[in-house]
């Protein structure tokens, strides 16, 4: 069962969601700091991490960088705000997926199962490799080269990767990208999608302000350029 | 006509002022040098009179005198015109030319009296100065007549030179008070860029201090003003973000706590069940009340456009709510247009909605986009709205007739309330018609660009 750490301080919401995440198949840990939840993924590293931003002592963006430092565990920020600001600052500290409150436990669950599919592929051929330029992508292996350089991607901006690879050229708008990496059926926050795009620019190109392969196509969304 | 602006008007009133004080001044100059050329003249003209008058006393002594040949001796020099009238009749040195019908009868009349006179006259197209002088020992009057033709083109000259001289000098009183209007007017322009950014959100315009201290207090007191409302601007979010935080987190345990017992209805007696049954959805419409009541709080806040291609994200919808895909009925040259995503899909989520619960369900969605608008319309076979409605449906906890004699719905009555504030936003209409062949359209008109 994937293991799940809720990093919550609000005790009620805390215990609510783990009883009903546990329904939903998780074997769940919850604390209510940001330094116990640090403490608590180092001793036994979750599969995946729920984090609330409004948290006494370090906060929620401060828990999300020092996470992603420890690893790529799929971080999902839940919380009561909403301001782009907000948004934008946590997914930047490294957050994968944002939801607001209240967020129904079906529609978290969704979240958090997409996030832990792996990088779609044939599985015909362990061996196969894409290449766009000085980009070397071996989606079977999760490996992605920059020249000689092996770059370290999260799962997520490791599919993002390789959905837009797996088009070869073609554009994928913004709504597609979230369905495919996220799981968004219907309408997703944009956003998400942009600011992984820029983490992803900022790992595998030379000059991330001008890239020269993820490019963004105006009005229609990305795509993946050799 | 409008108005004359605060630079223009400073600048006429510059140019006035100018052109008031040269144009008196050179009135003033002009009415001198003419009344004392005239002055001149007339002087030198009498005293030649008087000299040439005594030639002629001198000359008519005698019986029968020749008076032509008299006039002929005189050296009058070129401009004076001697003339004499004795006994009615008038004697000059040749053809009269007109000159003694220049003179007038008054004047005539005084001489013949015995009394020296002096007159300006009109001759053909100048003037000329008629001196009179009476020639009593010899019955007769002496008359010269000295034209002014000359003196009236010197003043010509003067006023046409003083003109320009008024003219140059209105002008640059104009310049001038185009110049100091600017200088005198930027703090205004500052003051109008300040609020210009202010109004579009940006709090931390401030007008730069001035040297001058009346144009300071404008500045202080500006900067002043934009720090209290940014402060209340400020406390007014923190209230909003801090009502919206203590709404949301019970919610969320809420939400939570009840699908946790949902998931174990089955072995709930039926009783329990059915209360379960009423939290779960008692839940969900608070819920969404509290969303949509989060959401119309914001309304200030300005649609987040980006090119979207609409005709996918509404197919994406369509899909989603799992409606027959002959409903959506997209037409129109583009796809992509400026709006917001996320204001469009709610728009769409909420008329399809109210068509659901007020009107037997969506049986169409027109959608046709443009380079520069969408045109959205949701369709339902319901009972259509009363033309008496139309308007209120828009408006906050407004329920349809229908719904309330059904005795309650779970809508939250902020559905389309929040359709009317994501159209506003893109500046856009939204209106209610009678669909052909029964029910109601509700027809949504997007801009792409802001108006």
């Amino acid at each position: 069962m994937p293991r799940l750490l809720i990093v919550e301080d609000d005790d009620r919401i805390r215990l609510s969601l783990k009883l009903a995440l546990e329904d939903e198949g998780y074997t769940v840990r919850d604390v209510g700091t940001a330094e116990e939840g640090l403490a608590e993924h180092k001793a036994t590293p979750a599969d995946l991490v729920l984090v609330d931003l409004m948290l006494p002592g370090m906060d929620g963006f401060d828990c999300i960088r020092a996470l992603r430092r420890l690893g790529d565990v799929p971080i999902v920020v839940v919380s009561a705000r909403d301001d782009t600001h907000d948004v934008v600052a946590a997914l930047e500290a490294g957050a994968d997926d944002y939801v607001v409150k209240p967020v129904a436990v079906k529609e978290l669950s969704a979240r958090l199962r997409a996030l832990r599919r792996r990088a779609s592929g044939s599985g015909e051929n362990d061996q196969k490799v894409l290449r766009f330029g000085e980009i070397e992508l071996r989606p079977e292996a999760g490996e992605v080269l920059l020249g000689e350089e092996q770059v370290h991607l999260t799962r997520t901006e490791f599919r993002l990767l390789c959905e837009l690879a797996e088009q070869s050229g073609r554009v994928l708008s913004r709504q597609q990208l979230l369905d495919r990496v996220w799981g968004y059926e219907v309408y997703g926050d944009e956003r998400l999608v942009d600011v992984h795009m820029g983490r992803l620019r900022r790992k595998v190109e030379r000059d991330p302000a001008n890239p020269t392969h993820l490019v963004t196509v105006r009005g229609l969304g990305y795509k993946l350029a050799p | 006509m409008r108005a004359l602006g605060l630079r223009a008007r400073i600048t006429t009133v510059f140019a006035l002022g100018a052109l008031g004080l040269s144009a008196s001044l050179a009135v003033a100059t002009y009415e001198l040098t003419r009344s004392s050329l005239l002055d001149e003249r007339e002087r030198a003209a009498v005293r030649g009179a008087y000299l040439d008058a005594s030639f002629i006393r001198t000359g008519l002594g005698g019986a029968d005198p020749d008076i032509v040949a008299a006039l002929q001796n005189l050296d009058t020099g070129e401009v004076r015109r001697p003339l004499v009238r004795r006994d009615g009749q008038w004697f000059a040195r040749s053809a009269d030319n007109g000159l003694t019908t220049a003179i007038p009868d008054r004047l005539q009349a005084l001489v013949d009296a015995g009394t020296p006179a002096v007159q300006r006259v009109p001759l053909r197209d100048s003037s000329a100065l008629v001196v009179g002088v009476p020639l009593r020992a010899v019955g007769a009057s002496y008359y010269e007549i000295s034209p002014l033709t000359e003196l009236e083109r010197t003043l010509g000259v003067l006023a046409s030179a003083l003109g320009a001289v008024a003219l140059a000098t209105t002008v640059a009183g104009a310049t001038v008070g185009w110049v100091v209007s600017r200088r005198v007017l930027r703090p205004l322009a500052s003051v109008a860029g300040a609020a210009g950014s202010i109004a579009s959100g940006d709090f931390t315009a401030r007008v730069a201090r001035d040297s001058d201290p009346d144009l300071d207090k404008l500045a202080v007191s500006f900067n002043r003003m934009v720090d209290e409302v940014s402060a209340r601007s400020e406390a007014d979010r923190r209230f909003a973000a801090d009502v919206s935080h203590e709404l949301r987190s019970p919610l969320q345990t809420l939400s939570a706590a009840t699908s946790v017992l949902e998931r174990r209805r089955q072995s709930l007696d039926d009783r329990t069940a059915a209360a379960v049954d009423l939290l779960t959805s008692e839940v969900a419409r608070f819920e969404s009340l509290v969303t949509d009541l989060l959401e119309l709080a914001k309304s200030d806040r300005p649609a987040e456009r980006r090119p979207t291609d609409v005709v996918a994200l509404t197919r994406a919808f369509v899909a989603n709510r799992q409606l027959p895909p002959g409903v959506l009925d997209a037409t129109g040259e583009a796809a992509v247009l400026d709006v917001d995503p996320r204001r469009y899909e709610q728009v769409l989520a909420n008329l399809v909605d109210n068509a659901a619960r007020h009107g037997g369900g969506v049986v169409r969605i027109g959608l046709q986009v443009a380079d520069d608008q969408l045109v959205l319309e949701v369709d339902d076979e319901g009972a259509g709205v009363p033309l008496d409605e139309r308007d209120l449906v828009f408006d906050r906890f407004a329920r349809g007739r229908a719904s309330s004699m059904r005795g309650g719905s779970d809508g939250t009555g902020l559905g389309l309330a929040l359709v009317t504030q994501h159209v506003q936003a893109h500046r856009g209409t939204v209106e209610v018609l009678d669909r052909p062949g029964g029910g109601a359209r509700f027809r949504v008109v997007l801009p792409g660009e802001p108006a």
